[in-house]
């Protein structure tokens, strides 16, 4: 459970001391189950802040679109944060312009697995203490387990803990399970080729390229996407199969040593296409290969980024 | 004419039509509907939701098509027009009505498209109207309604045990030649059932003078205010059943000119040549989405060009709310002033 009243006094308070410019939070959607990004400027405005588990943005995302001398006040859950942390690194924002709420996160709530059960008319939702949620709609009452309604990314984090926040607000919670996390990864493995492939274009031919997650995801900052490009063009511009497979594996590849595992890319999809076992099974490679994971702090250089002399592959140097 | 069509004919029917069209109607593919061609042991989607996740507007105007093949020495051949017959089932007066507009862009006079126009010709259109409106539609409120006929070769009214089947144009008579005729109480009882439907649906925002507000606010610092937290996806868009834009590419490693869905909500939708971009952000690209609709199809065509499916709405990934949009939209001031 958020502990609101101190979430909005500490947003307040960055704004009239002038610690910030602006804080980026949530705030009450058109619909219960669509809270939405919200921007305060004033401490007024903080009023309306709203923060539950139906807030599926990963508010990085927007840090990229701003000045980088506007000092940002920004709710951070534990992916927010190492996605933040990666911006830092990647010289998107300087560290001292941001001031991190830090928000231990209980998971993300999947809104299509509640319509699913209740019915589109829902007049509210309500996270109960017993890990349980009240959920009114015209169809009745329900009680619905909230891990049934986890979203699959948030249902394997390992670290729902803000990293370096500048302030925490709630108490910390048990880190997860490396194995649940790697279990998709494994499970993935363990398919044969032809299963794998068929489970790829399965998956990538039902995009329309409407490019929801790249705009969801706060590592996909660039000017212009490969896909924008005219010449050289890297992929082909349609929903040919070969489109479709070339925008999806670059994509991911883009990823390599930069996705936090939010999972922002898969909520943001309006055709439900899994993104993220390729993206995992990059992360996996570079926690087994170089043991490194992404944004647990904003010095450490991910091994892409990083050149040596020595270095076996002589074309870089 | 009403005529009368038992449910537990209703296989049976499609199974005939199938030996001379192609009918498409939702079926389930993954976790939503889609408009796909019945198979034999087909299974129909019609509980799952109203509106297919892909409106039908994708069986005219395909999110990628080959319009014509070239080679590397100037020569090119054309991509012959798909004109086999075809019926839709099922499809919601939402989206049927849509297709009237689009209409008006691709059959223009002096203007037609051919893939589109061979589309059409060659499709019939059965609506399936929606005697328990969905939540988050909102036709009525955009001069549509839940058993709106345009668009429409016929359309079924659920009853319960029976349809009750209206045709509305010959190709829709056609198809419903062995029906019995439904009695006067069956008419009735349709005609209550259908304004009971419309009636239970509030009114989403007020659409009178709302064309005036967006066109005297074209510089309001409110688009600033509802573009804030656009992603900048296609979602709304291409989810829409009456968005047509797209942009035609040529796939010269394949020697094909293809056309593809693109969106106004894309930085390089209006980029031009020269680098620069006359809707430079969100900002711009928000009111183009807006004002298109509520402003210069009311110039065009005389009518919203909105359906009040919902899509948009049940879809957008930060929540953004067309219908909260507009209702704020009608609270700006009248006369702005002019610097």
């Amino acid at each position: 459970m958020h502990d609101l009243d101190a979430l909005k006094a500490e947003a307040k308070r960055l704004l009239i001391e002038g610690v910030v410019d602006m804080v980026i939070g949530f705030k009450a959607g058109d619909t219960p189950l669509h809270p939405q990004p919200a921007f305060f400027k004033t401490a007024e405005e903080v009023d309306q802040l709203v923060y539950n588990a139906l807030c599926q943005n990963n508010l990085a995302t927007y840090l990229t679109r701003f000045p980088k001398t506007l000092k940002i006040g920004m709710l951070v859950r534990g992916c927010e944060n190492r996605s933040v942390n990666a911006l830092v690194f990647e010289g998107q924002h300087p560290r001292e312009s941001l001031y991190l709420i830090g928000v231990p996160c209980e998971g993300i709530i999947d809104w299509r697995k509640i319509v699913e059960q209740t019915g589109e008319e829902v007049v509210s939702v309500i996270e109960q203490s017993d890990n349980t949620v009240l959920v009114e709609a015209k169809s009745g009452y329900y009680t619905l387990e909230k891990d049934s309604l986890l979203h699959e990314s948030c249902a394997r984090c390992i670290h729902p803990n803000p990293v370096s926040a500048d302030i925490v607000i709630g108490e910390l919670l048990p880190e997860g399970d490396p194995a649940l996390a790697r279990k998709q990864v494994a499970e993935f493995a363990e398919l044969s080729l032809q299963e794998r492939h068929a489970w790829f274009r399965q998956e990538a031919e039902r995009c329309i390229r409407c490019y929801a997650c790249r705009e969801a995801c706060p590592m996909c900052y660039c000017e212009e996407c490969f896909v924008d490009h005219i010449c050289p063009r890297w992929t082909e511009s349609g929903t040919t199969p070969a489109g479709m497979q070339g925008w999806h594996i670059v994509r991911a590849f883009h990823q390599t040593g930069r996705c936090t595992s939010c999972g922002a890319c898969e909520r943001a999809c309006p055709m439900d296409i899994k993104m993220t076992y390729l993206t995992e099974k990059l992360n996996d490679d570079m926690r087994r290969k170089y043991n490194f994971e992404v944004g647990l702090d904003a010095t450490t250089p991910p091994p892409f980024s990083t050149i040596t002399l020595d270095d076996k592959s002589r074309f870089v140097v | 004419m009403n005529l009368i069509l038992k449910k537990d004919q209703l296989n049976h029917l499609l199974d005939a039509w199938r030996k001379d069209y192609e009918v498409y109607a939702p079926q389930s593919l993954q976790n939503y509907t889609h408009f796909l061609p019945l198979q034999d042991g087909f299974e129909l989607a019609f509980d799952k939701a109203h509106n297919t996740r892909i409106p039908p507007k994708a069986l005219f105007l395909p999110t990628s098509e080959a319009l014509l093949k070239f080679t590397k020495f100037g020569g090119y051949e054309k991509v012959p027009l798909e004109t086999a017959p075809r019926i839709i089932f099922g499809i919601r007066p939402c989206d049927a009505h849509a297709m009237t507009m689009l209409d008006t862009v691709f059959e223009q006079e002096r203007y037609t498209d051919p893939h589109w126009q061979a589309r059409r010709d060659a499709t019939v259109l059965v609506g399936l109207g929606c005697h328990v409106p969905c939540h988050i539609g909102f036709c009525t409120t955009v001069g549509s309604g839940p058993f709106n006929h345009a668009g429409l070769d016929a359309i079924l009214t659920d009853l319960g045990e029976i349809f009750l089947v209206e045709t509305l144009t010959e190709k829709g008579e056609r198809l419903f030649t062995q029906l019995e005729t439904a009695s006067e109480e069956q008419s009735i009882q349709a005609s209550k059932l259908q304004q009971d439907a419309a009636a239970s649906m509030p009114i989403a925002f007020e659409t009178e003078g709302l064309k005036e507000k967006l066109d005297q606010n074209f510089d309001s610092p409110y688009w600033e205010e509802v573009s804030r937290s656009c992603l900048g996806c296609g979602v709304c868009t291409f989810l829409c059943p009456t968005c047509f834009c797209f942009d035609i590419v040529d796939e010269a490693q394949r020697g094909e000119r293809v056309r593809n869905w693109d969106t106004c909500m894309f930085r390089t939708y209006s980029l031009e040549a020269s680098g620069h971009n006359p809707r430079p952000s969100r900002v711009e690209r928000t009111r183009q989405r807006l004002n298109h609709k509520y402003s210069y199809w009311v110039d065009q065509i005389n009518q919203i060009g909105c359906t009040g499916c919902g899509r948009c709405v049940r879809y957008c990934p930060v929540g953004l709310d067309i219908r909260a949009m507009l209702r704020k939209a009608h609270q700006l001031p009248s006369e702005v002033a002019h610097v």
